[in-house]
């Protein structure tokens, strides 16, 4: 009843008319940059972060938040009508979304994909409501060790669930966690590989790593690769509508809705997971499970409600651990813990109790959230998708200015663009030779975290590290850690094996 | 060989550091406790498991010569639906890469002489043709206006004070900051 009560009031809040013109230019935002060509959903939301300076914390989070649920779908629209996904998020809806429309039923797809957005969203928004409250409840109950099992837990899904190889993205961790250690180290007072370099002394801002890294970086990447001239040929000007599924056609999916609901919500929890992985987890299970999974690819509904579902899904999933653990599961929870530490502010088990009506409020946002991209999407798709026309030189030049601007406004420092530059081209070697950025990303964020639990983990304990696997709860999550690493090694290793013994 | 070589050769740089860097944790300065692992630890530890993974690599791509990796799950999905195909078949355009790195580069050295808005017109106009586009008006008006906007927005709106450079640049940033009515 109590959580009603805080969620009536969260609604209220949203809807005073500064944070609902704040919820609504972060729908638009989180729309265009998943349409936009060289911009991806976590660099649009890296790239929004400065303008959240000088905001409050509610209007600041409702912002990225909202990019984060609207970037979701945004991309489904000229994966289905042009062949060109948005995301990588957006990829499973080029093999029925795509064949839909070519079929001549463009319409028909994106109803379909405006239904998954909306009803994933919507039910992903109640499990994060109902089920936040107990897990940070349950949280309240854990100590050091605990908690340094689950950041390290959390930081080897990273790993073994992100893309590049498992050993690249092992050291790109490594990597985030030893710049996490530069600067003056809070238990000590020790100065730790600053060199003598006065601003290293400081520590390196986990901001300037991911505006260098995430924003830089791509940039780079695609400047090798080439610019599109003109930005794309597709015939934008067509005749553009969303036609709704009936009721009966809706209700005939419904095992694929709440097959793909779950997926969504299981994988946004585990962390390093995301709405990539859970839209490509869904589309695989609806092969396998749904009525007419042996006609995927033909352009049938199914295709089409299965991933974007799981997608928009995975958002509340990611929400409920950042919000209740301070354990981001993807690159756009990452950056939206950015924002609250930023803001100074740490999630954590606390929160609820400390900031109760402020987590409604969050909750609200993205409940109204899901619903305004929805009707966005349905009014608005014309427009959005003629952003493909955008020359990608120009869009690049200027996300280039925004990293730079966004790097310089948080301590008005000069030397802060040396160091960004620096993750920029760090950034673009890592993609060079294939290694994901995330790890880095996430380890530089919970680097302080991880280190601050397990030291007070050693001097709590007598430094008896074996306390993590004598307790019950640290002992399940350091097992669960190992699987998350040796299975899908494992799992590689035996199929590897199957080929190579077929192949002879 | 050469092949082996290209393969190892980022896990070599990564272990060369991770080992100098070892070393300079040794030297971290902190007054010892009995019984009480020190600041140096955490960091050591993550340089031991950082070098162990290094080793791992260079003995599989240099040594073997082994090219199986297990990949992330993500990875796993995208290879396995072909999601990154169209990707790699693209050209690749180093010298266009050392062309935006050096301006940018540049941009950042000048910026405080030049001050923003100057500096943002040069860059962004350049940047555009490196970026292979030619509609000269598109880039001379997207550049000024792109400059001007940001000053506005970022001066005026959001209270971010961007460098204005020193004599005799300056007095266009003032003259423009007068103009915007920011004091």
């Amino acid at each position: 009843m109590d959580a009603l009560i805080h969620l009536g009031n969260g609604f209220l809040q949203v809807l005073q008319p500064a944070n609902l013109l704040v919820l609504c230019i972060g729908l638009v935002l989180g729309m265009l940059v998943a349409v936009l060509p060289g911009l991806t959903l976590v660099m649009g939301v890296v790239l929004a972060l400065p303008f959240t300076y000088t905001m409050e914390l509610l209007p600041a989070i409702i912002l990225l938040t909202a990019m984060y649920v609207s970037g979701t779908y945004g991309g489904a629209f000229t994966a289905i009508l042009f062949r060109i996904p948005g995301e990588p998020i957006d990829v499973p809806l080029l093999w029925d979304g795509y064949t839909m429309a070519r079929k001549g039923q463009p319409a028909k797809a994106l109803g379909w994909t405006l239904f998954a957005a909306l009803g994933g969203g919507l039910i992903t928004t109640l499990v994060m409501v109902l089920a936040s409250g107990p897990v940070a409840t349950f949280a309240l109950t854990f100590s050091s060790p605990e908690y340094f099992a689950i950041i390290i837990f959390g930081l080897a899904s990273v790993v073994s669930l992100g893309g590049g190889s498992i050993t690249n993205a092992a050291i790109s961790l490594m990597l985030g966690l030893l710049i996490a250690t530069v600067g003056v180290d809070s238990i000590y007072g020790s100065e730790r590989f600053a060199f003598g370099v006065p601003f290293l002394q400081d520590g390196i801002e986990y901001l300037l790593v991911m505006v260098g890294a995430y924003g830089l970086g791509e940039v780079f990447t695609r400047l090798e690769k080439g610019f599109a001239g003109d930005g794309t040929t597709a015939d934008t000007d067509r005749r553009i509508s969303t036609e709704f599924p009936t009721l009966a056609e809706m209700l005939r999916l419904k095992m694929t809705f709440l097959r793909s609901s779950l997926v969504g919500i299981v994988v946004g929890i585990i962390p390093g997971a995301g709405a990539t992985v859970a839209s490509f987890v869904a589309y695989g299970a609806e092969g396998q499970y749904g009525k007419r999974g042996k006609e995927l690819g033909s352009g049938i509904a199914e295709g089409i409600v299965a991933p974007q579902t799981a997608a928009t899904s995975s958002v509340g999933g990611a929400m409920i651990p950042l919000l209740t653990m301070g354990i981001p599961g993807s690159g756009a929870t990452a950056i939206i813990l950015g924002a609250f530490l930023l803001h100074g502010m740490q999630p954590g088990p606390q929160v609820f109790v400390t900031s109760g009506p402020f987590v409604y409020a969050v909750f609200a946002s993205i409940f109204l959230g899901v619903i305004g991209m929805c009707v966005i999407g349905y009014f608005a798709i014309k427009p959005l998708v003629k952003v493909l026309e955008l020359p990608e030189a120009v869009v690049s030049a200027f996300v280039v200015l925004f990293c730079f601007i966004g790097a310089f406004a948080a301590r008005n420092n000069l030397s802060d663009l040396y160091v960004i530059m620096g993750f920029g081209i760090l950034g673009y070697l890592f993609e060079k030779f294939k290694f994901p950025i995330a790890p880095m990303v996430l380890g530089v964020i919970l680097g302080p975290l991880a280190e601050s639990s397990f030291m007070t983990m050693m001097v709590s304990h007598s430094n008896d590290w074996t306390v993590l696997i004598g307790r019950p709860i640290s002992a399940t999550v350091m097992v669960m850690t190992v699987i998350a690493v040796v299975y899908p090694i494992q799992r590689q290793l035996r199929e590897r094996t199957r080929r190579s013994g077929a192949q002879q | 060989m050469l092949n082996r070589l290209l393969r190892a050769s980022p896990y070599v740089v990564v272990q060369l550091a991770a080992i100098y860097l070892y070393q300079v944790a040794g030297r971290i300065e902190f007054p010892a406790a009995p019984g009480r692992i020190g600041p140096d630890f955490w960091p050591k530890s993550i340089l031991v498991l950082l070098g162990l993974v290094c080793v791992y690599e260079i003995i599989k791509n240099l040594l073997i010569g082994e090219t199986f990796t297990a990949a992330g799950l993500l990875e796993k999905l995208m290879k396995d639906s072909g999601a990154n195909e169209s990707e790699e078949q693209l050209r690749s355009y180093p010298l266009l890469l050392v062309g935006g790195i050096l301006l940018t580069v540049v941009y950042v050295a000048t910026i405080d002489k030049l001050g923003f808005f100057l500096a943002t017109i040069a860059y962004l106009a350049l940047f555009m043709v490196i970026g292979r586009y030619r509609r000269w008006g598109v880039i001379a008006i997207a550049s000024v206006l792109g400059s001007l906007g940001l000053m506005f927005i970022f001066m005026k709106v959001v209270y971010v004070s961007l460098p204005l450079g020193t004599e005799p640049f300056s007095a266009v940033s003032l003259w423009l900051l007068a103009t915007m009515g920011v004091h």
